[in-house]
């Protein structure tokens, strides 16, 4: 499999939601306040407004499901909507949870990132997969978004 | 791969197929349905057969590349049900030459399955005479 970077993606999240035990796990959302984007192509900022949907699944592994809406510097909207996994071993995910800065080596947190865009220049977007890989950072998750060519 | 993220393989699905339904132009796009009546898949960790019933749903956008959305079980050689999906897209037109990648999941009661149940996948698509082939990477 090959691959090029995409962009790197950073977001800021705002006060979890905890809506607690569901019948598919647990759910907490993660309201996304801002961040920004960067790379080759394409470099911008994220709207507020979005989200990290996510489900604590009864094996441990969590979910994630996260939409926003970035802008780029030149004025285009792109949807972004990204489903993931996150897991790793009892002591890394209890650091992540104190929010300390851990080696993201040491846990699974990946994600499949897809675009939607009506603007001409970035069309690109709208036909490509991706795959990227998460930091999970005490401000926000960093991701890493390679395109898969 | 050349960007961060890693990856190995996991299997070589080999799909066979009924005649596709054309199901014609609908609100997103012009559906057509390829029915999956078996196939096999070998993996250094797993093998087996594609059990018939599956599906992938595509849907022909506007600008040509065609979404898929398939749903197939799998049965491992000793006995294990594996629920599988995909989203993909596939652009016959792309400037590189065809463009077929897809986003694998599954979901296994199996216990020496259950590393499927945490990993996300990669496929390369290619469709062949004898019907579509995937070459699927775990990202690690």
């Amino acid at each position: 499999m090959q691959s090029r970077l995409l962009m790197t993606l950073q977001v800021a999240v705002a006060g979890p939601q905890k809506i607690g035990a569901v019948p598919h796990g647990t759910r907490v959302t993660a309201p996304i306040a801002s961040g920004h984007f960067e790379g080759p192509r394409l470099r911008g900022k994220v709207l507020p407004g979005g989200g990290d949907w996510t489900l604590l699944r009864g094996d441990g592994v969590l979910e994630l499901d996260l939409r926003v809406t970035l802008e780029t510097d030149d004025g285009a909207l792109i949807h972004l909507a990204s489903f993931g996994l996150r897991h790793g071993p009892p002591e890394v995910l209890a650091a992540l949870a104190r929010a300390e800065t851990v080696d993201p080596a040491t846990y699974y947190f990946r994600t499949t990132p897809r675009f939607e865009t009506a603007h001409p220049k970035y069309a690109f977007l709208n036909r490509l997969l991706a795959v990227s890989t998460g930091d999970r950072r005490p401000a926000g998750p960093i991701y890493t978004i390679d395109e898969i060519l | 791969m050349s960007g961060a993220v890693q990856s190995r393989p996991l299997m070589t699905l080999r799909l066979s197929t009924a005649p596709t339904q054309d199901v014609g132009a609908g609100p997103h796009g012009k559906r057509i349905t390829f029915p999956i009546i078996g196939g096999s898949f070998e993996g250094d960790r797993l093998r087996g057969k594609v059990l018939s019933g599956g599906d992938d749903w595509g849907l022909v956008r506007a600008d040509g590349v065609i979404e898929l959305d398939l749903r197939i079980t799998l049965e491992t050689d000793d006995g294990a049900l594996i629920h599988m999906t995909f989203e993909g897209m596939r652009d016959d037109a792309a400037p590189g030459g065809p463009y077929f990648r897809t986003l694998p999941r599954f979901e296994t009661a199996a216990p020496k399955y259950a590393f499927l149940n945490r990993l996300l996948a990669v496929g390369v698509g290619e469709i062949r005479a004898e019907g579509p082939v995937h070459l699927l990477e775990e990202v690690l």
